[in-house]
Order: C-alpha cells, then sequence, then structure tokens
C-alpha cells in the first residue's frame, strides 16, 4: 500500500478536481428494490434518490458517497451492495487499506 | 498481500454460532439516522448513562459530564445555531461551483488553518447542513451531550470516546438506534449563547454527543468494511495481513 510522498506531505489539495477525490459506489439490484426509501432516509451524504419507484445513485452527484454501508444495512430487501469505498489522493490519501470484507471471526 | 487467519463471511452459520453477544453488538451496530417520534424510556437512559459511568479512563479520573436532552425545543435550537454557523463555513470555503474560482485562496488558506475540520468529508457535511439537506440530529426524541473536563490525565478526549462507544453499544444491545453528532462542537466553540444556557465554563469543554431514540425499520445489517494493514511481529519475523 501506498506511504505519502514529500509532495502530498506538504501541499493539500483543494480537491476541486473530480479525480482527486474517488467517492464511494454502490449497486442497487432493479430487481429487487422496490422503492421504499429507507436507503435514502438513511443515507448520511444525500447520495440516494429514488427515481421511477427505484433507488439510485445519480452520476455527477456533488455529495460523495463514503462507501458507510448504512444503506446496505436498512436495505430490507438486500438490494443494494457498496462496490467501491471512497478514497483521497494527496494530502488526505487513504493509505494501508485492503479490499472490502464481510465481517470475519 | 497476506490474508488475516480468519474465518470469512461466506459460512453464515459457522459465524453466527462463534460469535458472542457483545460481538453480534460491535458488528451489527449502525449509525441511525431515521427515528420514530416515541420517546425512548427514562429508564432506558440511565441504564445507558450507566454503561458510560463503568468506562475505563486514565488514572480512574472520568473527566465526563453528561447531559440528557429530551426537550424538543433545545435540541431545535441547537441545530439551528449550527446550521447558521455551517452556513458561513460554507460561504468561507466553497470553491467548487463555478463562478466561485476567486474565493481559491480564501479556501486554500482556511483549510490549510484547520485542516481537520475542513477535510473533504466534513465539507461534504457543511455543505448539506448548510442547505438543510442533513439534518443533525436527524428528529432523535433524545440527546446526550458529553464534555470533558480539562484536567482529566493524559487525553480527556479518548476518555469521553470510550464512554461514549460503551452507551453507544448499551443502547444497541436494548434495540435502540444511536448517532455520534459531532457538529454540534461548533454552537459550543463560537457561540456563547448555549454556553451559558446549559452553564458550561471552565473546566468543561464539550467533546461529543450522541442522538438516541426508537430505529425505523430494520437497520441493523452487517455491511462491509474495508481491511486494514496489521503488522504481526513474532518469532522474530514481521508479516503484513489485511
Amino acid at each position: 500500500m501506498g506511504n505519502l510522498s514529500f509532495k502530498e506531505k506538504h501541499r493539500i489539495p483543494i480537491y476541486d478536481d473530480p479525480t482527486q477525490i474517488n467517492n464511494g459506489l454502490v449497486e442497487v439490484d432493479t430487481g429487487k428494490c422496490t422503492g421504499c426509501g429507507f436507503c435514502v432516509k438513511a443515507c448520511p451524504a444525500d447520495a440516494l434518490v429514488i427515481e421511477n419507484k427505484l433507488s439510485k445513485m445519480p452520476e455527477n452527484h456533488i455529495n460523495e458517497c463514503m462507501g458507510c454501508g448504512d444503506c446496505v444495512a436498512i436495505c430490507p430487501e438486500d438490494a443494494i451492495v457498496v462496490t467501491k469505498g471512497y478514497e483521497y489522493t494527496g494530502f488526505y490519501k487513504t493509505i494501508d487499506r485492503g479490499k472490502f470484507e464481510w465481517p470475519r471471526l | 498481500m497476506e490474508k488475516a487467519n480468519v474465518i470469512p463471511m461466506d459460512d453464515l452459520e459457522q459465524l453466527k454460532s462463534s460469535y458472542t453477544a457483545t460481538e453480534e453488538v460491535i458488528l451489527k451496530r449502525r449509525s441511525i439516522r431515521l427515528y420514530k417520534k416515541k420517546q425512548v424510556p427514562e429508564f432506558m437512559i440511565n441504564r445507558i448513562l450507566e454503561a458510560g459511568r463503568f468506562a475505563p479512563s486514565a488514572g480512574n479520573c472520568q473527566p465526563w459530564k453528561f447531559i440528557v436532552i429530551r426537550d424538543p425545543k433545545v435540541i431545535k435550537g441547537l441545530t439551528d445555531t449550527t446550521i447558521k454557523i455551517c452556513k458561513i463555513f460554507k460561504a468561507l470555503i466553497d470553491y467548487r461551483f463555478p463562478g466561485k474560482r476567486w474565493r481559491l485562496p480564501i479556501a486554500k488558506f482556511n483549510i490549510k488553518m484547520k485542516p481537520k475540520d475542513l477535510h473533504p468529508v466534513p465539507f461534504g457535511a457543511v455543505t448539506l447542513i448548510a442547505d438543510g439537506k442533513l439534518g443533525l440530529y436527524h428528529d432523535a426524541p433524545t440527546v446526550i451531550l458529553i464534555f470533558k473536563d480539562v484536567r482529566g490525565v493524559s487525553n480527556p478526549d479518548l476518555d469521553c470516546g470510550i464512554a461514549g462507544q460503551n452507551m453507544v453499544l448499551a443502547a444497541h444491545s436494548m434495540g435502540l438506534g444511536t448517532c455520534w453528532v459531532g457538529f454540534v462542537k461548533l454552537a459550543f466553540q463560537y457561540v456563547l449563547k448555549w454556553k451559558r444556557f446549559f452553564g458550561i465554563s471552565y473546566p468543561y469543554k464539550f467533546a461529543t454527543s450522541i442522538a438516541v431514540g426508537w430505529p425505523v425499520g430494520d437497520p441493523d445489517g452487517l455491511v462491509t468494511r474495508a481491511t486494514h494493514a496489521v503488522d504481526w511481529y513474532e518469532n522474530g519475523s514481521k508479516k503484513t495481513v489485511f
């Protein structure tokens, strides 16, 4: 995993460039989704909307998904999965992280 | 990339039979942002506070003070003050929209001054709260404010965090929903009103707050989380597992 370079340590980017932030991503199974809207209300980042009775994450949404999984947990139909966690580059670079995993004991 | 020696989630039955009641509470605890209007019974709040009282702390100095708010007017007042300050914050650092590029140097300076408060994640939240899209306490019927005693041994913030996590887990084990809310710090940091209202002065300082209520739906599911690199030193060698 990556460590911070000298330049990254000393320069905070302003994150106005979309390539500097890799937002989280959730995938909604359109076959299972009933459009109950629990996920929209549970989402802290306001990243999901209900469109045509289906939950959807609009593209180019300015509010970023953090991959917290609150929508996954609240979904009564198990229709949502987090496919990508959020990642930053530069000063706030996400370091020493591995893949997403379910609880393991 | 070496994997940690653990039982994966694929074998659900084995996992469920092997985890303890406490582990279940920890794994299934989620931050709740959708509450019923029904008030939480007083005895449950007392039990939650007892869980916080028995938390470990440095030098057993217990550097915390809890304030329970069950008055919707007070919760709304705190929320309104925080929204006002968030609006000012947003105006100071909002450079992301076209036509506001002249704010860039000001934003850069502000971010350099407060790199943690103006991290891109809370910045998103500041914008949402200022726009009224994200409720601060999500209409929770009860709010517990945690104040630290700044004279505490070592790191009072950490002790308050430990006490808070005890309370959150206790609440979840009783079927309640909780959410950590740190943004109210702004209402105590920049305005005198609420400090005066609650009678907060030296040595108390705001640490964090917890919203407590009955969750809507069944939000206590399991989720995936990123694995973190763990270094192991054993038998004279080092390995990194995920």
